[in-house]
């Protein structure tokens, strides 16, 4: 269970706050897989983020008693000036591995990038960037509870796509995901349930159909 | 996975970081440590050189080189502590994105990292000279590293200050090597306060990296007995500053990781 207890985030502008969400009061449940529907904008990323712990709340909290991953995404995540393998092994050191050069091996043999991989990640293709992320996550065990997916599966070739997604399978029973993706085909093969954000807030949809019907009638048939 | 109480995730994340910030400090191809002991010792030669030069071979008693070590190795610490510090956060707000990483997390690595390399440095500088055939023990080790240490958080708490300002202004580091270049000549780094006349002293008297210079000077030399120096001073700036740097800090440390 994810716990958002009157949680606002608002930006500051030049007109002044800029709300994201206002007072959200919702449980989210972590044995579905759960999509997040909006357009451009709405929050999506910044839901993912906040979930994810990488961005805090304007007010309120959010809690849970499960073991949630960092926001796979295009954004964050690697450091630019650090090579790929220096990234592995510092993620892998924070989160208490104090033998790394399994896991480095894991990753490097899932990303399949070559040389590239002690290569500064500044000098990465968004597609090398993915491979990397994906292979970070899944390729050593950290027995997440749930993932969240930032429209990471949207890109590298066919032949990654189908990779990452034979494990992102593989690994569903026992982890859930939360996932943003513009492409409904892609939800509807990971997603069961659905999460609309509409009016600084969100709404919760137990069957996935329900809420991509939701979406499409509050964003895209009335335009 | 095993769980692990805060501590031993922020001694894995320090760690991690550790070893990351040595290669940004150093440089890849670690050619960084051999300038961290070659600059000091540059500077102090200079200084030999033109001591000799007009034929003066100690200053308060203590041998030039000695003298110059002295002032020009706390110095170094001080204004690399400054420098690294503020920029710290920046320097890895990637990494922040990890839940693991707190923004303190990358301000006691590089704490940690540049008074190592002092201490470090400042053996080796020692042992040369020892091995040159100069008398090298320090007459009072305890005060010594008391000034040491007080100085290290007057840096730090400046340090965290100019950090959480850098969320505000992004020029403050422009500042901040502005404020340390005539720092160097008015801290006593190159000479002590029996050299100024006294009516000159109130120039000097404000500044907590001169009192902690002259502090060091005299723990270090039998010979030398400072006039104006003051742990009481230096003690309270430290004090204030590292309150103001900490209330700074948990004031604002969540706009570190929201963007």
């Amino acid at each position: 269970m994810i716990r958002f207890n009157s949680v606002s985030k608002y930006y500051p502008t030049k007109q002044g706050r800029s709300y994201v969400f206002r007072d959200v009061n919702i449980e989210l449940p972590t044995d579905r897989n759960i999509a997040i529907l909006g357009p451009n904008g709405v929050g999506k990323s910044t839901l993912i983020r906040m979930i994810g712990g990488t961005d805090i709340p304007s007010s309120g909290e959010i809690t849970t008693d499960k073991n949630i991953s960092w926001p796979l995404g295009l954004q964050g995540g690697l450091q630019g000036s650090m090579t790929g393998r220096e990234n592995v092994r510092f993620v892998a050191r924070i989160h208490g591995y104090k033998e790394t050069r399994q896991i480095e091996q894991q990753v490097a043999d899932f990303a399949e990038i070559g040389a590239y991989f002690d290569e500064p990640v500044k000098t990465y293709s968004n597609g090398m960037r993915a491979r990397v992320t994906f292979g970070l996550t899944m390729g050593f065990d950290f027995n997440f509870d749930v993932l969240l997916i930032d429209e990471l599966t949207a890109v590298g070739d066919a032949a990654f796509k189908a990779k990452s997604q034979k494990l992102l399978l593989e690994k569903y029973e026992k982890t859930k995901v939360i996932m943003v993706n513009h492409s409904l085909d892609q939800l509807r093969k990971f997603c069961d349930a659905g999460v609309v954000i509409r009016e600084n807030t969100l709404h919760y949809f137990d069957h996935l159909e329900q809420a991509i019907e939701e979406y499409q009638e509050v964003y895209v048939r009335n335009r | 996975m095993k769980s692990r109480t805060s501590w031993q995730i922020m001694r894995d994340t320090v760690h991690a970081l550790f070893i990351r910030e040595l290669r940004t400090r150093f440089g890849a191809n670690r050619l960084g440590y051999f300038w961290a002991l070659a600059e000091p010792a540059g500077q102090a030669a200079i200084m030999v050189a033109l001591f000799s030069a007009i034929g003066r071979h100690s200053l308060s008693g203590v041998p030039v080189a000695l003298f110059m070590l002295s002032g020009i190795l706390p110095f170094k610490l001080f204004s690399k502590l400054l420098t690294q510090l503020s920029a710290a956060v920046q320097a890895n707000k990637g990494l922040l994105g990890y839940r693991q990483v707190a923004p303190i997390d990358p301000l006691v690595t590089r704490l940690i990292i540049e008074f190592a390399t002092f201490l470090i440095v400042y053996v080796l500088l020692l042992l040369i000279l020892a091995w040159v055939g100069l008398d090298v023990l320090p007459d009072d080790f305890i005060h010594l590293l008391a000034a040491t240490v007080l100085m290290v958080f007057v840096a730090a708490g400046l340090g965290m200050i100019f950090c959480v300002t850098q969320l505000y202004w992004d020029d403050v580091t422009k500042l901040i090597n502005l404020v340390m270049t005539p720092m160097m000549f008015i801290s006593g780094v190159f000479y002590s306060a029996t050299m100024v006349p006294e009516q000159y002293w109130y120039l000097f008297s404000w500044n907590p990296l001169f009192h902690a210079i002259e502090l060091s000077r005299d723990a270090f030399f039998a010979s030398y007995t400072t006039p104006l120096g003051s742990w009481y001073y230096l003690g309270a700036f430290a004090l204030v500053t590292q309150a103001m740097g900490l209330m700074l800090y948990r004031a604002n440390h969540q706009r570190f990781v929201a963007s």
